[in-house]
């Protein structure tokens, strides 16, 4: 068994679908006799560049613990996805259970526009992803260290 | 025979122990990119070789995902 950390970006007229698509994953997954250790929905975001036309993808992230057929599986399963506009697979040493910067900026995101007037589709949308969230990782505490070093500046760099 | 004090470069990585630099921290990432989306080179920053390989490596997978441009012409 090796671990993997898998991120694929789901095209946003299929957003709907993320839930039911990572399901299937999950179950392909678990099936095998893998694990999953991490998944995280990062929502739909601006893309840095346009994917096909497209300029917002709908971002998963998943760490998983699988033999090497269920990875080959499920990247064919990302090929024949059309609703896939990309994939990633990464080695990875050990399991990774603390949220990634990135899910915490989208969970930001998230209460910030809760704050403000209701969005009903994202409000619909992120209630599932907080459903989703496995309820069976401890919640890595959340060590603001990269908080810290945002501020750090490129004064240093002119010669 | 600097004119003037320059501030000693130094490490980020190092100086807070980072085991593994990560893609998804983006702002992070962004520290080390120019405006055009280079990578800035380590004899400028002052990262450290090893840290400086991580750092290629990370922003490469950040750009493969578009959470980082490859260049400011997109």
């Amino acid at each position: 068994m090796r671990h993997y950390e898998v991120v694929f970006l789901v095209h946003p007229d299929q957003s709907e679908q993320v839930a039911a698509m990572v399901q299937r994953y999950r179950t392909m997954i678990e099936g095998g006799g893998g694990r999953i250790h991490r998944q995280e929905d990062w929502g739909r975001r601006q893309l840095a560049y346009p994917i096909n036309k497209v300029h917002k993808a709908h971002y998963v992230l998943m760490n998983i613990e699988c033999g090497q057929e269920i990875r080959a599986e499920l990247e064919n399963a990302f090929r024949f996805n059309d609703a896939v506009i990309r994939s990633m697979f990464m080695r990875r040493d050990k399991p990774v259970i603390e949220p990634s910067p990135l899910f915490k900026e989208a969970e930001r995101e998230r209460q910030a526009g809760e704050a403000g007037s209701g969005r009903g589709e994202r409000e619909q949308r992120d209630a599932e992803r907080s459903r989703r969230r496995d309820s069976d990782e401890p919640s890595g505490e959340s060590t603001d260290d990269e908080e810290a070093d945002n501020d750090s500046d490129a004064e240093d760099d002119d010669e | 025979m600097s004119r003037y004090f320059r501030r000693r470069k130094y490490c980020r990585f190092t100086a807070q122990g980072v085991e593994e630099i990560d893609y998804k921290d983006l702002a992070t990432l962004k520290n080390y990119l120019g405006e055009t989306g280079k990578i800035i080179p380590s004899r400028n920053t002052g990262t450290q070789a090893r840290y400086q390989r991580q750092l290629a490596l990370a922003v490469k997978r950040a750009r493969y995902l578009a959470l980082l441009p490859y260049s400011d012409r997109h």
